[in-house]
């Protein structure tokens, strides 16, 4: 069985066409309950990655060389400069004020990036 | 016969469990354990259940039907009860913990932001940012690719240099969606993800979000993609309690 990619809809989508988007969050989000067993995930093939790892590698490393040689970089490309977004839209928005409490401990958690490496839905 | 757990909800949720189905090769019959003002919603656990591609949808079926419908704690997929008085009993040791849960997350959903960098675009931008790198790589092409060390040397340069972009690039969309978000949490590492976060956004305030999701897009078009999901049940804010302690 696979898991099929589909692009996302950005949206409302069906479960079933946005399930490889949203396959990590089902198997490693979501409430654990300790008293709870939960169904064996042994054997499924690995989806969710420790980013850092795959770039600090001699296959990366070399992948990147190569790649750089065989870029096209005549005509004086300039760097892409990211424009400001934040406020543009949400500077009125009712929501920006009504954010509570909630806020700002809750981002503190945020800032924890998990690098758990899970397992998909492969099995 | 053990219990499959899909969600809590409380117990003026509607409930339209008659045209669902739950895990297993022919769709179990949910149903509804009330407790205490609250329910959770329960199907027979399948003998040797896999996370197949059928099960997961199911799960994930039942809990958007539901979370559409009005607030749900999501559970992992495949948590199994021994049975259902143990779901009882857990209903009534975490009662108001759960409920307040579900007065929090009530009105809200869970959006899914990935983004990706196009390859080739990130590293001639890269290049074109830095002329260190940029000699190093024509030194490299001048030489017919250089030998293997020197091709490692520079490729460890360039791996340092797409580490910091995708931090930075993430840092970038994090901060463009926060303020549209009670809550916001980095999902698991995707591979070839810089960023994978949810969001805890007000369902009235998903148009907001939308359209700085198109700001995103265009401003990265050509360098970046992104790819979005929901409204999902809220997986990733099951600590809406906690967080706010």
């Amino acid at each position: 069985m696979t898991i099929m990619t589909q692009p996302s809809s950005g949206g409302g989508g069906s479960a079933a066409g946005a399930l490889y988007d949203v396959i990590e969050l089902i198997l490693d989000r979501g409430l654990v309950i300790d008293v709870f067993v939960r169904v064996s995930l042994v054997g499924i093939e690995v989806l969710t990655i420790d980013a850092r790892v795959v770039v600090a590698s001699i296959d990366t490393y070399l992948r990147f060389a190569e790649r750089c040689g065989r870029l096209d970089l005549t005509g004086g490309r300039q760097p892409v400069g990211l424009p400001a977004i934040v406020g543009q839209i949400t500077e009125d928005s009712a929501e920006r004020k009504a954010r509570g409490a909630l806020t700002g401990a809750g981002r503190a958690i945020a800032e924890t990036i998990h690098d758990i490496v899970t397992p998909d839905g492969r099995g | 016969m053990a219990t499959y757990v899909y969600c809590f909800t409380d117990a003026g949720h509607s409930l339209p469990l008659d045209d669902l189905r739950g895990v297993g090769a022919d769709g179990t019959v949910l149903q509804a354990i009330r407790h205490d003002g609250l329910a959770a919603v329960v199907s027979n656990a399948p003998e040797g259940l896999r996370p197949k591609r059928r099960d997961l949808i199911a799960h994930e079926t039942v809990l958007e039907t539901l979370s559409a419908a009005g607030s749900v704690v999501p559970m992992r997929f495949g948590t199994v009860a021994p049975d259902d008085n143990a779901v009882v009993a857990e209903l009534a040791r975490g009662a108001s913990r759960y409920t307040e849960l579900l007065t929090r997350l009530a009105g809200h959903v869970e959006r899914n932001v990935k983004g990706a960098h196009q390859e080739d675009a990130l590293l001639a931008d890269l290049l074109a940012d830095n002329p260190e790198l940029r000699a190093r790589n024509e030194a490299l092409r001048a030489a017919g690719g250089g030998g293997q060390p020197d091709q490692v040397a520079f490729g460890e340069r360039m791996a340092l240099a797409v580490e910091q972009r995708r931090t930075r690039d993430a840092a970038y969309v994090v901060a463009a969606l926060r303020p549209l978000a009670m809550l916001d949490r980095h999902a698991p590492s995707v591979k070839d993800c810089f960023v994978n976060v949810s969001f805890l956004v007000p369902a009235a305030a998903q148009d907001d979000f939308d359209a700085v999701v198109a700001q995103l897009r265009s401003a990265l078009q050509g360098y970046a993609e992104l790819r979005v999901s929901g409204p999902l049940p809220p997986y990733s804010f099951v600590d809406a309690v906690e967080a706010t302690v």
